[in-house]
């Protein structure tokens, strides 16, 4: 069949997930999505060419970022040529003049229409010639009329000749609401019954969880696994999820069942947390690798919770010597632990998802970065030969934000474990002596986030 | 509650132990039984994961007897369940212990999450 045009209307929120989001689900239900080239993911309004309206649904009940979605009938500048292109669009609403019941809805997009403007934008759709009832509640069909305006930071009033102007108006046909949204109430971090002060946000959760093709029958690992918010998520669209933490008061709280079981058990997924193990990434027991579907993880970059691994602050002499006696309460004995700087630990993070992940399958993470320093240069000084970053979304928070990368192991080579040897890049001007330079190693700009987020991403004042 | 299928993806790491460091040995077993979905497509694809002389013998130390002793070709329905109830539903121990059978290595589970975390001077 041939692609037709949808109009989806999007949550206004987290714009450059969109996509990324709507190529995940496409993937996942394996049904080719053409993008077109003017789609324009920073506006609230897309149209997707689709070739079969299943496709449409199955977009609808994943996508968390989509409020609903429309059989296109019309777009167009003005209302004239609105008019104009859906009377020729005749064939696709007239089998419902006879006796539909319906509605109309009007919405603007950075404007709000009055009442009365709405109404008299409906009456200019009376030449389709609806003679079916209508019906406020429960219509047989809802016939969208969107007008998307210009962008002005001010407030327009009522008035609909507001300052911004418009930009473009869709009209058509609802298919389906957007029902994967609903979700954010369902897993709303408050209403859980365990999380720490870490825990990830109930939509970004479910958007990483999509990320990840998340499915039955997937078995998907989370190495920083923390108050679990991710495997709920993960669990709750099918997949298996194994988790794992250096900090096993994270996953375990305070109660005898492990906190993490007991808010799987308040979102009926127990049964597919399969277990939580407590140890460090680089120190890690797997015993072979091509295990997993999809990594999907938040590591601990420092601004609450910095990242450890095994071992002493540098200056510290390591104690070879076993310990002589077990600690007296039977407890076993807690190892010495040292800050895990975030850009080496991005780099191992991609080296052990190469390891651990069957082929074809995804790494999803949050990378925070330095908004004015970031460069596309960050991300491949961390990847390595056989993945490939796919999906790259930024959320801004001013000064920093975070990316959600998406990586695909697309080798099936056999690689060994990671060594996680701490190459640290040295630092460009604190080499020593400077004739003997290499070829210069790229920092990017996530390398030593905390200590630049306290610092309040200050430029170093020094011209040196 | 630590599943079959955990203790057949883990072996002792600590440093230098890369003989004869799997399978862990279980010890304190209080064998439970925690449900898992049924998922035959899983199954099939994990199944070359597996190591199959550890998962029956780790399985008849629970006390089930209902896996051949060679790994199977083919998983027929019946074989399926089986796997799927030793694999996913069958849990060794709650509060408990696995011990590396070259090293000596103890790492205790508590509340049903096993530690692997290693001491420093095991860690090199």
């Amino acid at each position: 069949m041939l692609p037709r045009p949808y109009l989806v209307v999007f949550a206004q929120a987290h714009e450059e997930f969109r996509v990324p989001e709507l190529r995940s689900v496409a993937e996942l239900h394996d049904f080719p999505l053409c993008i077109p080239d003017d789609f324009d993911p920073s506006r609230p309004f897309g149209v997707l060419a689709l070739e079969q309206e299943v496709h449409v649904q199955l977009l609808a009940r994943r996508c968390i970022l989509i409020k609903s979605v429309y059989e296109l009938c019309a777009r167009g500048r003005t209302y004239e040529e609105v008019h104009e292109r859906n009377r020729a669009s005749r064939h696709l609403w007239e089998k419902y003049i006879p006796n539909t019941s319906f509605k109309f809805v009007v919405n603007g997009f950075n404007h709000s229409i009055s009442k009365a403007r709405q109404r008299e934008i409906i009456e200019e759709f009376s030449y389709m010639g609806f003679m079916g009832r209508i019906d406020l509640r429960s219509p047989e069909i809802t016939m969208g009329c969107f007008e998307e305006y210009w962008d002005v930071r001010c407030a327009t009033g009522n008035n609909h000749k507001g300052t911004g102007g418009i930009r473009e108006i869709f009209f058509g046909r609802l298919l389906e609401q957007g029902s994967a949204r609903p979700l954010i109430r369902t897993f709303d971090v408050k209403k859980r019954q365990y999380f720490g002060n870490t825990s990830m946000e109930a939509e970004i959760s479910l958007l990483m969880a999509n990320q990840t093709l998340a499915s039955p029958g997937k078995l998907i690992y989370d190495p920083f696994i923390g108050t679990g918010s991710l495997a709920y998520t993960s669990a709750h669209f099918g997949a298996l999820v194994f988790g794992s933490d250096i900090d096993g008061r994270q996953m375990r709280g305070k109660d005898a069942q492990p906190g993490i079981m007991g808010a799987a058990a308040q979102y009926g997924v127990r049964r597919r947390i399969l277990d939580l193990c407590t140890f460090d990434i680089t120190r890690n027991p797997w015993r072979c690798g091509g295990l997993f579907d999809a990594i999907i993880t938040d590591p601990p970059y420092g601004v609450r919770a910095g990242a450890k691994r095994l071992g002493r602050k540098e200056g510290h002499a390591c104690n070879p010597a076993p310990p002589l006696e077990p600690r007296a309460d039977g407890q076993p004995c807690i190892p010495p632990t040292k800050p895990y700087e975030l850009s080496a630990l991005a780099t191992d993070l991609v080296a052990l998802a190469r390891y651990l992940l069957k082929p074809g399958g995804r790494l999803v993470f949050f990378l925070p970065t330095v908004i004015d320093e970031y460069e596309e240069l960050d991300l491949d000084s961390m990847l390595c030969d056989g993945m490939q970053v796919i999906a790259n979304s930024l959320q801004d928070f001013g000064a920093w934000g975070r990316r959600l990368i998406t990586i695909r192991k697309t080798t099936s080579r056999l690689y060994p474990p990671p060594t996680f040897d701490a190459r640290r890049a040295v630092h460009i001007g604190d080499t020593e002596g400077e004739g003997d330079s290499d070829i210069p190693i790229h920092v990017p700009a996530h390398r030593d986030f905390r200590e630049k987020y306290f610092q309040g991403f200050k430029k170093p004042t020094s011209d040196a | 509650m630590v599943r079959l299928i955990t203790h057949n993806l883990l072996a002792c790491h600590a440093k230098g132990c890369t003989t004869n460091n799997f399978p862990l040995k279980l010890t304190d077993i209080k064998l439970a039984l925690r449900e898992a979905d049924f998922n035959p497509d899983f199954l099939r694809g994990f199944l070359p994961r597996i190591e199959w002389d550890a998962l029956v013998q780790a399985s008849r130390e629970i006390g089930d007897t209902s896996l051949p002793s060679e790994r199977p070709e083919m998983l027929d329905d019946d074989l399926l369940k089986q796997l799927h109830r030793v694999l996913l539903e069958a849990s060794h121990s709650h509060e408990g212990s696995m011990t590396c059978p070259n090293c000596g290595h103890v790492y205790p589970i508590s509340n049903g999450i096993p530690n692997m975390l290693l001491a420093e001077h095991e860690i090199g």
